[in-house]
């Protein structure tokens, strides 16, 4: 198609504004010429846009690849204290004792003093996640079984899906800093964030699994003479009681994220330790925070899998690896602080 | 000990007439409903049960008249209709919910009397010692043999099954039906349970009634059930049960070589079975 200029008027005729030919054909090469360098002339508008928006971007966050080169050392030897070296039978390896060392000194995890246990940080993190988690499971249950067609004939079932609507349109990190006037920058603000969360993603899960029941139980129960609120309790939530436990766990570990990362804007917990660490530029500190918190998330990632595809009948639970659980902590935590459900 | 009176039954859905002018007297029976698919065999079981509205006539348990769902009426669904995901003893207990207030049911606090009835009722299906597994864990038979339980739990005057045994085997229809039959007997109730398979009707029942287009055709007890009737019933279908009954299994075997349909394999099956 694009051939060189071989005749005479030939540049006007390679970019399709030559002299138009006598055969249908001809006219047609012309034609798509024409078309091909208006795409041409777009493209490079594109590039041009594209270039001017980066070095306004580097203008704006200040890039300075001379002070990045400069810094080098200074990254050194902050990755010198993220993995601080040591040699375990004179074999180089990570000072593991470090990490360990700073979580019994700051009670990440939790102490025994004079006989009584005091509950570290990693347990404020899980306290958030489980309190939230049960605080929201009645207003779940509520929501869920009122926003069933089979409950509340529609359109008022519609009221209380809207309502679930709403509460997932906002992420968890925003109803805890919009629930701060509420009781402070606190662990407790950051359980009723995770309680309003959970009454809008649980209570939908519930909603979906009841719409997929069937309808033989439910007759079966009403032929026994059973009253109305009977027959919706077991006909029809005894259908689902099994599915509402796995997504009851599954709505735990997602809450257990959520309140790490909740933790890092104020609500307490392994993510609040961190973020001090942080502003104190203690890397190995740090790290020891980063490193509990891959534990925790996979863990109770792992644990909630395990229950999940045992309550399942079919295996539709797809249970991770260790390894796995471990490489998708990151993403998994980032997914549930911003509200939507990791995979 | 009751009686089961249909007078000038019929039910119309918009223009189509599932049923027209039944009526039939039942007393302590087993009673069985013959009749094809669409015969109106299982919209008389639902008008009965009070699950839908008759447009005509009337229905009369021990002359009271039914209204509604009753609880002196145990139902056994084909499809067992049971809640899955619980244990047989549950799903027994859910026949005596209508004993029991919904706080109560809910925490199962029903008195120790539903509560050994249930179990009670298991081992009248012979299933005591399974009634601790999930139903979903269960055999299609022994499912269905909950079912029966559950009815029998509601401590009904009347047992209707609408076609308890068509999704079964065999061997499987057999033992259900052995202890349906044992069940009403044990329980003193009357019973009318709807059947495809003649051989097996004319196995366990004491009355037959046929239905044919929504019609009453007859209404004969158990001597009187002649392969003429089945004919009339059925139309002139080769391979009903009653026919082959007096057939050898090779005869049986050399029908299927003539005529490969699933209809005859099947039938051979049971002939091979009885």
């Amino acid at each position: 198609m694009s051939a060189p200029p071989s005749e005479g008027d030939s540049l006007a005729a390679y970019f399709g504004y030559g002299e138009i030919g006598d055969s249908p054909a001809e006219q047609k090469l012309q034609d798509m010429k024409r078309r091909k360098t208006k795409r041409r002339l777009w493209m490079l508008a594109g590039l041009l846009a594209t270039g001017l928006l980066f070095y306004a971007s580097l203008r704006v966050i200040g890039f300075n690849l001379a002070e990045l080169v400069g810094q080098l050392d200074q990254f050194y030897e902050a990755l010198l204290e993220y993995f601080p070296p040591t040699t375990y039978f004179g074999i180089p390896f990570v000072d593991l004792g470090a990490y360990v060392s700073f979580m019994i000194e700051e009670n990440l995890i939790l102490t025994v003093e004079e006989g009584q246990i005091v509950w570290g940080a990693m347990f404020v993190t899980m306290a958030v996640a489980f309190a939230g988690t049960v605080l929201g499971l009645p207003l779940a249950l509520f929501f869920g079984v009122m926003s069933s067609e089979r409950v509340i004939p529609y359109p008022f079932n519609f009221v209380f899906r809207g309502t679930m609507s709403l509460i997932r349109a906002i992420p968890g990190l925003v109803w805890f800093l919009i629930l701060i006037p509420l009781a402070g920058v606190t662990p407790f603000t950051g359980a009723l964030a995770i309680m309003v969360d959970t009454t809008g993603y649980l209570g939908r899960l519930f909603t979906d699994e009841l719409e997929e029941i069937e309808d033989g139980p439910i007759e079966g129960i009403r032929s026994t003479g059973a009253n109305r609120s009977q027959i919706v309790s077991f006909g029809m939530l005894s259908q689902v009681f099994r599915q509402f436990i796995a997504w009851i766990a599954f709505d735990l570990e997602h809450n257990v994220r959520a309140a790490i990362g909740l933790g890092i804007i104020g609500a307490g917990g392994l993510g609040l330790e961190l973020y001090i660490q942080r502003q104190t530029f203690n890397y190995t500190e740090m790290m020891a925070c980063i490193i509990l918190i891959f534990l925790l998330a996979a863990s109770v990632e792992l644990a909630s899998q395990r229950v999940r595809s045992a309550l399942r009948d079919d295996d539709d639970v797809e249970t991770s690896g260790i390894i796995e659980a471990f490489a998708n902590a990151p993403r998994n935590i980032l997914a549930s602080t911003m509200g939507r459900r990791g995979q | 000990m009751s009686t089961l009176k249909v007078e000038n039954l019929s039910k119309q859905y918009g223009d189509v007439t599932a049923l027209e002018d039944v009526s039939f007297q039942i007393e302590d029976e087993f009673a069985v409903l013959l009749g094809e698919s669409g015969a109106g065999k299982s919209t008389l079981l639902r008008c009965i049960n009070g699950l839908t509205d008759p447009t005509e006539g009337s229905i009369s348990l021990d002359d009271e008249p039914i209204t509604g769902s009753q609880t002196e009426i145990g139902m056994i669904f084909q499809q067992h209709n049971l809640v899955d995901g619980v244990s047989a003893y549950l799903n027994a207990l859910t026949g005596s919910l209508n004993r029991v207030s919904m706080l109560k049911s809910m925490l199962q606090w029903q008195s120790r009397e539903d509560k050994l009835r249930a179990l009670e009722a298991l081992e009248t299906v012979g299933l005591l010692d399974e009634s601790h597994q999930r139903v979903s864990q269960m055999s299609g038979g022994q499912q269905q043999r909950v079912g029966i339980a559950r009815a029998l739990v509601q401590d009904p005057r009347l047992l209707l099954a609408d076609e308890p045994v068509a999704s079964l085997d065999p061997s499987s229809a057999e033992t259900v039906m052995g202890y349906l039959r044992k069940a009403a007997k044990e329980h003193d109730v009357t019973a009318l349970v709807s059947l495809h398979q003649v051989n097996i009707a004319a196995h366990f029942g004491d009355r037959f009634i046929g239905l044919r287009d929504g019609r009453k055709l007859f209404d004969v007890g158990r001597d009187e059930l002649t392969p003429e009737l089945i004919d009339d019933l059925y139309g002139s279908v080769e391979t009903v049960g009653l026919a082959d009954q007096e057939k050898t299994v090779e005869e049986a075997l050399d029908a299927i070589g003539d005529d490969p349909s699933e209809g005859a394999a099947e039938d051979a099956q049971r002939g091979i079975e009885a």
